[in-house]
């Protein structure tokens, strides 16, 4: 019976994880309309650890409390019945056979010692949590490589319906496209970097599943590692009355490495609520409630492990910052942050690479870094204004940041934040150097003054013909790097004007005219 | 001046000519249905501007007859709201959608190619919301749906235009009158830009010719050209409210030339100095000299 119900109720809360992982989409509004990173702003250890790198208290921290305090009266009951990637994994797991042993008894022990490391390193300044909280980690990995590719597959199979060019199939094709368009199908089929490479790193972390169920919330999870030192506490207390014939029976069904069977020795840091040894025990002799008296195994991490830990989480912070990224002028000149992103240092104790604001960039041109901003911002976003550029009135990348690395911007000051300059590459801009007239990059400079402005010239071209053409010219004062001349310049390839990062209102020193 | 200035001088130079008139209307109406080629409607209500411009030509049923399937063609290319003439007027629109359904269109149908993102430009342009609220089917233009179309060849000899628009049995072009420095003009033809596919920002190297070459390809039934608010600067996007001259004017007529050279005069030019104008009168597509062209002026 309480198996039913956590099922229905890890269901539910996937099913709620998903839908708003859908409404994550621009609609044409200005504002989404539901609390899209609402999962994010539920995670403590995304919250402790952006207040320990940033030294900044944070707005959304109710929710984090409250699981806080939720799993001092439940322990783990957060990884057994609410997390999705809890539940994705626990879906997977139905793929692997029961067996009795476990893999490796200790190995629980490892997600204690990422849990260390990243705190200590956040102690430091250093925000690596994002790479592997798995909230950011399901977020990043939907946005950015199972959902365009469920769109691609999707939306290849329509297509080909679209194509056979009988009425019949194509209106029926046609039929469902429109349906499922309405219900979860993306507005345009969304492209990332590193997608294939994102995509698969989330295909191990299933995988990983045959190998033990739930390998990932049992040893690698630093989000159930930190939840598990703080059920040590709980409330909710599981006892083992008289008549235990240690039939072993429960240590199978056990979803985390609490191994249930050594009764008085159980791991309470490893339970995951899931309650499967009460349902299961033939005896009935397990019992979850609050009076119970227990006795519980300490959580034994050994302290040359934990120094260990610590050490790398010290360690990782200086050899993570000498890169010559972190001086002035030296960062890749693409790396043009969205619009209301704090100054790179600060952005980077904040963001957690969730992807949230890749997933909800409208032109797509939101895309997860690899080694621009050092492996410290790795997935972090960048605008590549050739994919996409910054819609002049979109402000949904701020709206749904978790942790404020992007600024919450309202639209009169969004319009005004410059995240780079434009520059024309006058040896490939059709009017400068072939005569031709364009002025594409005039047309959808979206400023109320054009950035882009004209010089009416006399050129001749090579037959000797007098032409008058309009050649675009950059004012700089203007100029807010929006990138929209650059995605829609028609020079393919390298473009005839472009954004970097220069003059960025975010930066004190990356600035090119006088203050 | 700002907004508030600028809205008030509007209403207040509507209203001295609103009042005065509309005894008038009625006859010029009736009149006007029998001879005019190009009607000018004047006053304070887009929707009765509207109407009187297609009632002057003789009423939305000299066009539309029952059973036809309609589209209208607005320009919906940008994420501005109404008051920044950078987007057909919702009203204006959605005028012409219902009379087309009271003259017993099957349906019809609203969509544009947008410039920037389509979601933010339906809706923040009101006109997603204003048509589909008299029964518009608007949709979002559908990258499949664009076919290679053999083009007369003044400057393109194909290009991929969308399907639907030939699939009509009907096409109504309505287009803002906005300035749109590389063509000096954004009018009805070059509205038709919305219905090209591919990279067209291209086009802008012969765009003359290509316009042309596209607007014959599209011949529309009629041009409602809005001129309810135009964009004198910074077009065709526009985004400042100081550049927006409030003219409370819609103009229809069936010759896309002498449409758009009238429109050139509301900004105080002639068709002479639209490019794309002196390339569609040379084509044999109309008229671009507006003496050869009857046209009334009503004021609702």
């Amino acid at each position: 019976m309480v198996k039913k119900i956590r099922i229905a109720t890890q269901g539910l809360f996937l099913l709620i994880f998903l839908w708003l992982f859908l409404q994550t989409e621009a609609k044409g509004a200005n504002e989404l309309g539901y609390p899209v990173k609402i999962f994010l702003d539920a995670d403590p250890l995304i919250f402790i650890t952006t207040i320990l790198a940033s030294r900044d208290w944070y707005k959304t921290l109710y929710l984090a409390i409250f699981v806080i305090v939720a799993t001092v009266f439940l322990g783990r009951a957060f990884c057994g019945w609410i997390c999705p990637l809890g539940t994705m994994n626990n879906m997977v797991s139905v793929l692997k056979k029961q067996q009795r042993k476990t893999v490796a008894i200790d190995w629980y022990r490892f997600k204690y010692y990422i849990l260390i490391f990243l705190l200590t390193s956040s102690l430091f300044s250093l925000q690596l949590i994002g790479i592997v909280d798995p909230i950011s980690l399901l977020i990043r990995s939907f946005s950015l490589a199972v959902y365009p590719l469920t769109s691609s597959a999707t939306n290849a199979i329509f297509d080909a319906g679209y194509n056979t060019n009988i009425p019949f199939i194509v209106s029926i094709s046609e039929f469902l496209s429109s349906l499922l368009k309405k219900i979860f199908l993306p507005f345009q089929q969304p492209f990332y970097l590193q997608s294939a490479f994102i995509g698969l790193l989330f295909f191990l972390v299933l995988g990983l599943n045959l190998l033990e169920r739930r390998f990932w919330c049992r040893y690698l999870c630093p989000l159930g590692a930190f939840l598990g030192i703080v059920s040590r506490y709980a409330f909710l207390k599981r006892s083992v009355s008289e008549g235990c014939n240690e039939c072993g029976a429960c240590a199978s069904v056990c979803q985390g490495s609490a191994v249930p069977d050594l009764k008085d020795n159980w791991k309470k840091a490893e339970c995951l609520v899931c309650m499967n040894c009460d349902d299961l025990c033939h005896k009935n002799v397990v019992h979850f409630g609050f009076m119970k008296k227990q006795t519980s195994a300490g959580l034994d991490l050994g302290k040359r492990r934990m120094l260990g830990s610590i050490l790398s989480g010290l360690i990782a912070v200086p050899l993570l910052r000498i890169t010559p990224v972190v001086k002035t002028g030296v960062p890749d000149p693409k790396l043009i942050r969205p619009p209301g992103a704090l100054q790179e240092k600060e952005f980077l104790r904040k963001c957690v690479k969730c992807g949230e604001c890749m997933k909800v960039c409208i032109t797509n041109g939101l895309q997860p870094t690899f080694l621009e901003a050092g492996i410290e911002g790795i997935w972090s976003p960048v605008l590549v204004p050739r994919i996409g550029y910054c819609e002049y009135r979109c402000t949904l990348c701020g709206q749904v940041c978790p942790t404020g690395a992007i600024k919450r911007l309202n639209l009169p000051e969004k319009t005004k934040v410059k995240i780079g300059l434009a520059m024309i590459d006058k040896g490939r801009c059709l009017p400068h150097a072939h005569a031709t007239p364009c002025i594409v990059c005039e047309e959808v400079c979206p400023t109320p003054k054009k950035a882009i402005w004209f010089d009416q010239v006399r050129v001749k071209n090579r037959e000797g013909k007098e032409l008058i053409l309009k050649q675009p010219r950059v004012d700089l004062e203007i100029c807010i790097g929006c990138g929209i001349c650059e995605a829609k310049c028609p020079v393919l390839g390298q473009p005839a004007i472009y954004v970097t990062s220069i003059g960025e209102s975010r930066s004190r020193d990356n600035q090119l005219l006088l203050p | 001046m700002d907004r508030r200035d600028f809205l008030k001088t509007a209403i207040v130079s509507g209203v001295t000519f609103v009042i005065p008139n509309i005894a008038d209307t009625f006859l010029d109406v009736l009149e006007a249905a029998e001879k005019a080629d190009l009607i000018v409607a004047h006053g304070l209500s887009p929707a009765s501007i509207t109407k009187a411009a297609i009632d002057g030509l003789g009423g939305i049923k000299r066009f539309i007859s029952n059973g036809d399937i309609v589209v209208v063609k607005p320009n919906i290319g940008w994420d501005r709201t109404p008051e920044y003439a950078a987007t057909t007027n919702p009203e204006v629109v959605s005028t012409v959608v219902r009379l087309c359904y009271e003259a017993g269109a099957k349906q019809v149908k609203v969509f544009d190619r947008s410039v920037v993102d389509p979601r933010r430009c339906y809706i923040q342009s009101g006109i997603a919301d204003a048509s589909s609220a008299v029964g518009g089917i608007v949709s979002f233009v559908d990258d499949r749906k664009f076919r290679d179309v053999k083009l007369p060849g003044i400057s393109l000899k194909s290009w991929p235009l969308y399907k639907e628009i030939f699939e009509a049995d009907k096409v109504i072009n309505v287009p803002i009158a906005k300035v749109h420095n590389l063509s000096t003009l954004t009018l009805g033809m070059k509205n038709w830009m919305g219905m090209m596919g591919g990279l067209r920002g291209r086009i802008h190297q012969k765009i003359e010719g290509s316009l042309v070459d596209v607007a014959i390809a599209i011949k529309p039934t009629l041009i409602v050209l809005d001129a309810v608010r135009i964009l004198t600067a910074n077009g065709p996007q526009g985004g400042d409210l100081a550049d927006v001259k409030q003219l409370n004017t819609v103009i229809a007529g069936t010759d896309q030339v002498a449409v758009d050279a009238f429109g050139a005069t509301l900004f105080g030019l002639k068709g002479a100095n639209i490019g794309y104008v002196v390339a569609g009168y040379k084509a044999g597509l109309g008229t671009m000299d507006l003496s050869k062209v009857k046209i009334k002026k009503i004021t609702v």
